[in-house]
């Protein structure tokens, strides 16, 4: 049985079709180019059916997005009087860089620290490895200080050694919508694994070459 | 300083050599039954008082939540435990890992439903002694209409106090601080009470949050038990498969634990084995991996490094300190045999029930499991899992590092499968005087 040509559709296929004619009827009152470039992405993205689409984010424990062994977390928090000008101070201390702090973590690929609506709100976001909130304990008791320098500012603040810590996190947690990670499969260790593999490649082909 | 009197002993005092015993699960039916029952068995729960010297077998007893439920635990007690105990093990097996074979759907039949709401377990030196303490803590249920035995299993030590897949095992227990004795050369700094028993602080400072009211948290602690089963016949073709003689059997063996079966350490008898070492509490566990950083002696991801990486640089920051457990092996079934080559040898009903023991058992199991044990990016080893208790996918490997290029052996299975388990808190003895007295 030919299964290519059969016309009746599945169900995914119903609910996709779907979601275009909520996304048009969505569109119908934006302005004009934005009602083309749908068409256009639509058209694209059609075309593109043959091929399997990427896997959707799952969730990063209790809060956060992740796809393969990469997860998102960004929070936006209410900052304690002051806490915006001592946070500050302290990132300029460090040039703004954080490579001391995130190599020490090693399950970082990257953070941010934004400062929002004239210094009374922190956004942090960062692309971590692996789960939520596995090693939250081990930062209490390996790195407290550069977390509660950090924290401090932030207005209701447990600190990190109180029980209440994670509540508070979770509770400021806001979950990406969208999410796009170039390699879900590598964690910052086998980042780190593969260039020493190609280093080593390299060298080998040095003295063979 | 510990209140040892009001900690059951299993907490602190570890099972003899050799060990005979047994753990009963009862499902409690009318409340009224439980409690009295519970009432009943409390004078024969041995403290920790004198932990150290164990003349007589002793019982030790936990409650799972449906268990707390059934005894007519008040709501705002039941409501101050943890999450995860609450849902118990079968329902948090995402966060554990226990997919596959260890699905809680393979379970044996009494696991995993919420029926388990009491365990017992006896611990002796002897079966003699075991038979005895077996029969009070029966004497305690029996004609009881509202408390039945759902499950019982006998364990013992094998010859040469051996576990199913023929290795000395339970050497390494982390030191508990303030309990009372000096930790055994290698066993390294005493760990904070806290980490272990509700009421004290731990690591970071303070004490865990615990069940409320004060006198049912406090000197309590949660069991994580697990009920594995071994798969005695895969583990032996696995060896044969690659290695082929005794000797080279054994060193594989070796690397996949990180000691001889004798117990020796890889560590301090890297090429052959040394019994004498092996047996030796004072020697066998003395040692750190400062001169073996890339594991070519002990290699990284064997078994005994992945549970206590002890010196070990991991690729993330982590405080060992805060994983450990206190764990009481219990195996059971016939011994293990090297010539047990079969896949009706894979059946058989042996294997090893763990209670493991800590303030945040759950929390612990769930790290443990997700990133120490079926894992391997800690130690840089992506994909790879613990060779032993680990879950395996089809086409598992385990590098063993040596010079001038590292092994890479196939052929890993799953050789331990999860049949079951439960979350148990195992009340302090005022907390069980309370439970046998309160409820509704």
């Amino acid at each position: 049985m030919d299964t290519q040509t059969k016309t009746s559709p599945s169900p995914k296929r119903d609910q996709a079709l779907q979601k275009i004619q909520q996304l048009r009827d969505m569109f119908a009152d934006a302005p004009e180019l934005g009602k083309t470039a749908l068409e256009n992405v639509l058209r694209e993205l059609t075309s593109d059916a043959s091929e399997t689409p990427p896997p959707p984010v799952e969730s990063a424990g209790r809060v956060g997005s992740r796809l393969g062994k990469v997860s998102e977390l960004t929070i936006i928090v209410p900052l304690a009087p002051g806490g915006a000008r001592r946070l500050r101070a302290f990132l300029r201390l460090l040039h703004g860089n954080l490579k001391r702090g995130g190599d020490l973590v090693g399950t970082l690929h990257d953070m941010r620290f934004v400062f929002l609506d004239n210094d009374t709100k922190l956004l942090f976001a960062t692309s971590y490895d692996g789960d939520w909130d596995a090693y939250i304990d081990d930062f209490a008791t390996k790195i407290p200080d550069y977390l509660d320098i950090i924290d401090s500012a932030w207005d209701g603040w447990p600190g990190i050694r109180s029980p209440g810590a994670k509540d508070y996190l979770a509770k400021h947690q806001i979950t990406a919508d969208g999410w796009y990670v170039a390699h879900p499969d590598l964690t910052v260790a086998e980042i780190h694994r593969l260039k020493r593999i190609g280093k080593a490649v390299d060298e080998l082909l040095e003295k063979v070459g | 300083m510990l209140d040892l009197h009001e900690i059951q002993a299993t907490v602190l005092r570890q099972r003899p050599a050799p060990y005979f015993g047994t753990h009963v699960l009862l499902r409690v039916d009318d409340a009224r039954a439980g409690r009295k029952f519970l009432s009943r068995l409390t004078p024969h729960v041995d403290s920790a008082a004198g932990w150290w010297k164990a003349a007589n077998a002793w019982l030790a007893v936990g409650i799972t939540y449906s268990g707390l439920e059934a005894l007519g635990v008040p709501q705002d007690a039941l409501q101050s435990f943890p999450e995860a105990f609450r849902v118990g093990m079968a329902a948090r097996a995402r966060q554990l890992g226990d997919d596959g074979v260890n699905d809680p759907k393979n379970w044996e039949p009494a696991f995993g439903k919420g029926e388990i709401h009491i365990g017992v377990s006896v611990f002796s030196d002897s079966e003699e002694k075991r038979q005895r303490a077996l029969a009070i803590a029966r004497q305690q249920y029996e004609g009881f209409s509202g408390v039945q035995v759902l499950a019982m299993q006998d364990f013992g030590a094998q010859p040469g106090d051996r576990n199913s897949l023929g290795y000395k095992d339970g050497i390494d227990q982390p030191p508990v601080e303030g309990s009372g004795i000096e930790p055994l050369p290698g066993q390294g700094r005493p760990i904070k009470a806290g980490e272990f028993i509700l009421g004290y602080p731990g690591e970071a400072g303070v004490p865990l949050p615990m069940p409320q009211p004060d006198i049912l948290g406090r000197n309590g602690t949660y069991v994580g038990f697990r009920k594995y089963q071994s798969r005695v016949g895969a583990f032996n073709r696995f060896l044969h498969e690659n290695a082929s003689s005794e000797q080279e059997r054994e060193l594989l063996a070796a690397k996949l634990v990180g000691r001889w079966r004798s117990g020796a350490p890889l560590t301090l008898a890297p090429d052959v084995d040394n019994p004498a070492l092996g047996a030796d509490p004072q020697r066998n566990n003395d040692f750190n991996y400062a001169n073996d950083p890339r594991g070519r002696q002990v290699p990284l991801g064997s078994h005994i490094r992945r549970m206590n990486p002890r010196d070990t640089q991991l690729t993330r920051l982590s405080d060992i300190n805060l994983h450990r457990l206190i764990r009481r092996g219990t195996t059971y079934g016939p011994p293990y045999a090297a010539n047990q080559l079969s896949k009706e040898d894979d059946d058989v009903a042996r294997g090893a029930i763990f209670l493991f023991i800590s303030a945040k058992a759950m929390a612990t199991m769930e790290f443990l499991q997700r990133e120490w044990v079926n894992d391997g990016d800690f130690i840089g080893a992506n994909g790879e899992r613990d060779p032993i208790i680990g879950r395996q996918e089809a086409g598992a490997t385990f590098t063993v590092p040596k010079e001038p290029v590292r092994r890479r052996v196939h052929g890993i299975e799953t050789f331990n499968v999860l049949r079951g388990g439960e979350y148990f808190f195992m009340p302090s003895i005022s907390a069980l005087n309370w439970l046998a007295n309160s409820g509704t």
